[in-house]
């Protein structure tokens, strides 16, 4: 169309009186979803960092003395201090921060908690197998995108059927195997599962973003003489950076959300957080500030990935198929 | 069919006029073409007629009746987009129907309609398949029936051969012509192409950056025009336009090039001070070469386009280029030294400075 | 003539030619799934055939035909959780895309912060279904949850026992599905609303169409496809839940959340009978392969648009 300054077209029927306040009215309910919706969010965020009986409170405390008592109860592990002996443990001279909370409570930290070291087993198992399946997917991907492989159709719905499958379905074989392989309860072993469920996804995703790179780069770049390794890794892969980019981030979050794998095939020492959550309800004595710290963490790096990420997740959710 | 007509009609936003306050009469049956380069506001003032834009002041008439308020579906105006705006999804024979049925007819009223319309823009054996099948000027056809079918009281078109493949524009230009002398509706014709709306409008409308430069027939704007602007937009190529200073009794041009005027401009040329310049315009075949010419260039370029050549002279200052259709059979070569005349009662003056075509007593 | 020398000087690397790289850059990625995809995937169905258990490895597999498929087939149990899973799927999925396509229709409005109120809206669909599942227990609890707070029961313990009752349990849980996935299926409507040229709607006014007519004949087709998309996906993803159901209710109480995920989950990895629950898992899975398979070719198609 002409290069008109034209912004918004001003059609005669959408500036009248009742076409404003049905535009109003639908602003207005759009929002008050997105409040809504957020509420529980929001209750969890603020129920981390509330002591004990201002997470129970009911009518729910908006304003409240923060405090860091959940988190720290989360992360560490503690024994009661015996009673009498309070001022001896107050007036200890290396105490830190957490320390110092504790011991208002009448506890004294004696290491770090179980779920500390669950935290450790997510970071590493989702950290080296969302790399370990973006860099297998991105050469896929790009010899799935540039070459007309025999059978590639075939292939890539066999690659996009994987993911389809429930996790019961093939976690019982999986689980035999392992056992066999002692890979049952190793970060191995999750790794490779958690690598491959991320592979169809991310070679679905990237071949997205590399058909969009024209040929003619590389064309160029083999006429110069490059090889087409060389070709690939100084002219495709630069272009393909935020592809890359955004394709980690949905890998890891799958990986580091994963539940139900981690929940069958790692029991001890291998376990990863989530599966480790709900079992934080079985004592006695519930720590609700705990949990709701234990979402926290989970919740945060989420919301702000989502920001981030918010112009590619039309792909993310369809596999690439699609885009805005 | 109905008039149209714009009353101070224009369009702001903010401080910037996309289309300064325009006056325009459209008569019954009348087809006007608005022209002009992008960004000109030719597609504003059409789709402000449409209703698809408000005014920012003005009145609209169509027909008689004050329409600025209304929508478009009160307005009883019919579009043909650049782009068609066929519905992809349903068939052609549905994509005539949707403006009837969407006014609720009875359904053999619009089968009978479908039918006609369809046999007037031969699309019949097309009205089962969908726009995505379609060649471009079929689409465009589809759409052209799609405005036909109801009737309406004039056709609006914006651009519709733009996105035609070349092959397509020339035998669909005509046949809209053909169209428009068998349905006699009131026609507006947006369009950037100069020769679109030189063969086909009864009357143009020349615009730039909102504001009109001339409203003529395609005789008087291509003859007469008003200013430099029409000048240089107008013909393909345009005008020829060269700058030069008054000197009492001929025009001074580049590298003692001398032209005189003939007589009736002379009278006219004393109300333009002096150092305003002046520019003569002459059409390309309003060239004459001849040995005993006033004028005298260099040929920089002879290119021989079927039934005529045509030459690029330069006058000598390497500025000032005029470009001549001449005779096929010509003999002239690049670097030859030529001399010229111009047939007297084609030339054209403008002031150079307000650009204005200066009028001959 | 003189070949020109500026080359010799360097030694002659073989480059990998475009073959190798095809079967170089794609073999790792399907040698990994088909070890850890199609291989358990056959085991498994060579269990489905036997009695085993795996905590029992003394006693090897013993095949034993289409029992255990029999078994499944004929225990009512089963096609009570099969009718559990259905309502539930048919329920979560009709209410998601309702709001879903709802929320998008609202999201088209063109106005200051939209972009944002999207993103905030989208945030639930990133999260994980376990870790939702225990806050929402949390915000469930008739004690000090605030669910019954908001809705009007000012004291604790005051309002229903959302997990605890069997009747409410499953459309508790079908809530929380419909608060985390509607951003789902408004994601999808909202980029197939925007893909619809402002033209089309512009010539249908002139044309005299009203809202209503414009909405049933323009802007429902073209939302459709994607509309499919959404709703295979969901369908098919609502048939596997696991994750939320676990983090919120467990199954319970009793077994009125009893999902086929969690059934099948109890059948192998608490009552430990493999065998049996391969098959279980098998039946499972046609029904998904086939849910699948439309999704598949409705992805396809709309690609290829």
């Amino acid at each position: 169309m002409a290069a008109n300054p034209v912004v918004f077209a001003t059609r005669v029927d959408k500036v009248g009186a009742r076409a404003q306040f049905s535009r109003a009215v639908r602003i207005v309910l759009v929002v008050a979803y997105a409040v809504i919706s957020m509420i529980p969010i929001f209750w969890m965020v603020t129920a981390a960092f509330k002591s004990r009986p201002d997470v129970l409170a009911i009518p729910p405390k908006v304003a409240f003395e923060p405090t860091l008592e959940g988190i720290v109860s989360l992360l560490t592990k503690r024994s009661v201090i015996p009673p009498g002996q309070e001022d001896q443990y107050r007036n200890r001279p290396d105490l830190g921060l957490f320390d110092r909370i504790m011991i208002e409570r009448g506890q004294v930290i004696t290491g770090p908690s179980q779920y500390t070291q669950r935290l450790l087993n997510s970071v590493i198992v989702a950290g080296i197998s969302t790399i370990l399946s973006v860099a297998l997917g991105v050469l896929a991907a790009y010899a799935f995108s540039r070459f007309d492989v025999p059978g590639k159709g075939d292939w890539l719905f066999f690659i996009l059927s994987t993911r389809m499958l429930p996790a019961v379905v093939v976690t019982i074989p999986i689980f035999l195997m392992y056992q066999q392989l002692r890979l049952y309860d190793t970060h191995l072993g999750l790794i490779l599962l958690y690598t491959t469920f991320n592979l169809s996804f991310s070679v679905w995703l990237l071949k997205g973003f590399i058909d969009e790179i024209p040929k003619e780069y590389e064309e160029a770049a083999l006429v110069d003489g490059y090889s087409r390794m060389q070709a690939f890794r100084k002219v495709v892969l630069p272009q393909a950076v935020t592809g890359i980019a955004a394709t980690f981030v949905f890998c890891f979050i799958f990986a580091w959300n994963e539940f139900a794998f981690a929940l069958m095939l790692t029991s001890e020492r291998a376990r990863t957080a989530p599966p480790s959550i709900p079992t934080m309800l079985g004592t006695g004595g519930i720590e609700w500030a705990a949990i709701a710290a234990g979402t926290l963490g989970f919740l945060i790096p989420v919301i702000i990935i989502t920001f981030a990420l918010r112009d590619y997740l039309l792909r993310g959710v369809t596999f690439g198929a699609l885009r805005k | 069919m109905a008039d149209i007509e714009l009353q101070q009609v224009e369009k702001r936003f903010d401080e910037m006029f996309a289309v300064r306050p325009l006056d325009l009469t459209i008569k019954d049956g009348e087809f006007v073409a608005l022209l002009g380069p992008s960004g000109c506001g030719k597609t504003t003032t059409l789709r402000m007629i449409a209703g698809l834009e408000t005014t920012s002041g003005g009145r609209i008439i169509l027909n008689g009746k004050d329409v600025t308020r209304l929508k478009p579906s009160e307005r009883d105006v019919a579009m043909v987009f650049q782009f068609f705006a066929l519905y992809p999804h349903l068939t052609t024979r549905e994509n005539i129907a949707f403006p009837l049925q969407a006014e609720g007819e009875t359904k053999s009223n619009i089968e009978q309609r479908v039918r006609e319309v369809a046999a007037m823009l031969r699309v019949e054996p097309l009205l089962k398949l969908r726009p995505g099948s379609l060649s471009s000027g079929d689409q465009q056809r589809v759409a052209l029936a799609r405005a036909l079918v109801r009737r309406p009281a004039c056709f609006l078109m914006d651009e519709p051969l733009g996105a035609l493949d070349a092959d397509f524009r020339e035998s669909m230009r005509s046949e809209i012509k053909h169209l428009h002398l068998q349905q006699k509706g009131t026609t507006v014709y947006v369009t950037h192409d100069q020769i679109e709306a030189m063969a086909m409008a009864d009357r143009i409308v020349v615009m730039n950056q909102g504001e009109v430069q001339q409203v003529g027939t395609p005789a008087e704007v291509y003859h007469t025009p008003r200013n430099l602007f029409v000048a240089r937009f107008i013909g393909s190529p345009g005008m020829n336009l060269v700058r030069g200073v008054w000197a009492g009794d001929h025009v001074s041009l580049p590298l003692d090039n001398r032209y005189k005027l003939p007589a009736q401009w002379q009278a006219a040329l004393y109300g333009v001070p002096a150092e305003n310049g002046i520019t003569i315009g002459f059409r390309t075949e309003d060239v004459l070469l001849r040995a005993d010419g006033p004028l005298a260039g260099t040929v920089i370029s002879a290119g021989l386009l079927g039934s005529f050549t045509m030459l690029a002279i330069d006058l000598g200052d390497g500025q000032s280029i005029i470009e001549a259709r001449v005779s096929r059979d010509m003999r002239v070569s690049a670097g030859d030294h030529v001399r010229f005349d111009l047939k007297p009662d084609m030339v054209r003056v403008f002031d150079s400075k307000t650009e204005r075509a200066i009028q001959p007593a | 003539m003189e070949l020109s020398q500026s080359h010799t000087t360097r030694p002659r690397r073989r480059h990998l030619s475009d073959a190798q790289i095809q079967f170089l850059f794609i073999a790792p990625t399907i040698i990994l799934l088909v070890l850890m995809n199609i291989f358990p995937l056959f085991y498994s169905l060579y269990l489905s055939f036997t009695e085993f258990s795996v905590i029992k490895p003394n006693n090897p597999p013993l095949w034993v035909g289409l029992q255990n498929y029999q078994n499944i087939l004929r225990d009512e149990e089963t096609w009570k959780y099969f009718a559990l899973t259905g309502r539930y799927v048919l329920l979560s999925v009709a209410l998601q895309t309702l709001v879903g396509f709802g929320l998008a229709m609202l999201l088209r409005e063109r106005f200051k912060g939209n972009g944002l109120i999207t993103t905030i809206i989208l945030i639930p669909i990133m999260m994980s279904p376990v870790v939702i599942g225990l806050f929402w227990k949390l915000i469930y609890n008739p004690a000090f949850g605030i669910f019954n707070y908001l809705l009007g029961y000012a004291t604790p313990n005051s309002g229903p026992d959302w997990l605890g009752t069997a009747s409410r349990a499953l459309w508790a849980v079908i809530i929380v599905d419909v608060w985390m996935w509607s951003p789902f299926v408004m994601l999808l409507c909202l980029s197939g609303l925007k893909a619809i040229p402002d033209y089309l709607y512009e010539a249908a006014s002139i044309d005299r169409a009203n809202s209503w007519f414009q909405f049933r004949r323009i802007t429902l087709p073209q939302v459709a496809p994607l509309l499919l998309i959404a709703v295979l996906f969901r369908t098919i993803e609502a048939f596997k839940t696991f994750d939320l159901v676990m983090g919120l209710t467990g199954g319970g109480p009793g077994d009125s959340t009893e999902l086929i995920a969690v059934n099948l989950y109890r059948a192998a990895f608490q009552r430990f009978a493999t065998g049996e629950s391969s098959a279980y898992a098998y039946i499972v899975l046609v029904i998904i392969i086939a849910i699948s398979n439309l999704y598949v070719r409705q992805l396809n198609r709309a690609r290829g648009e």
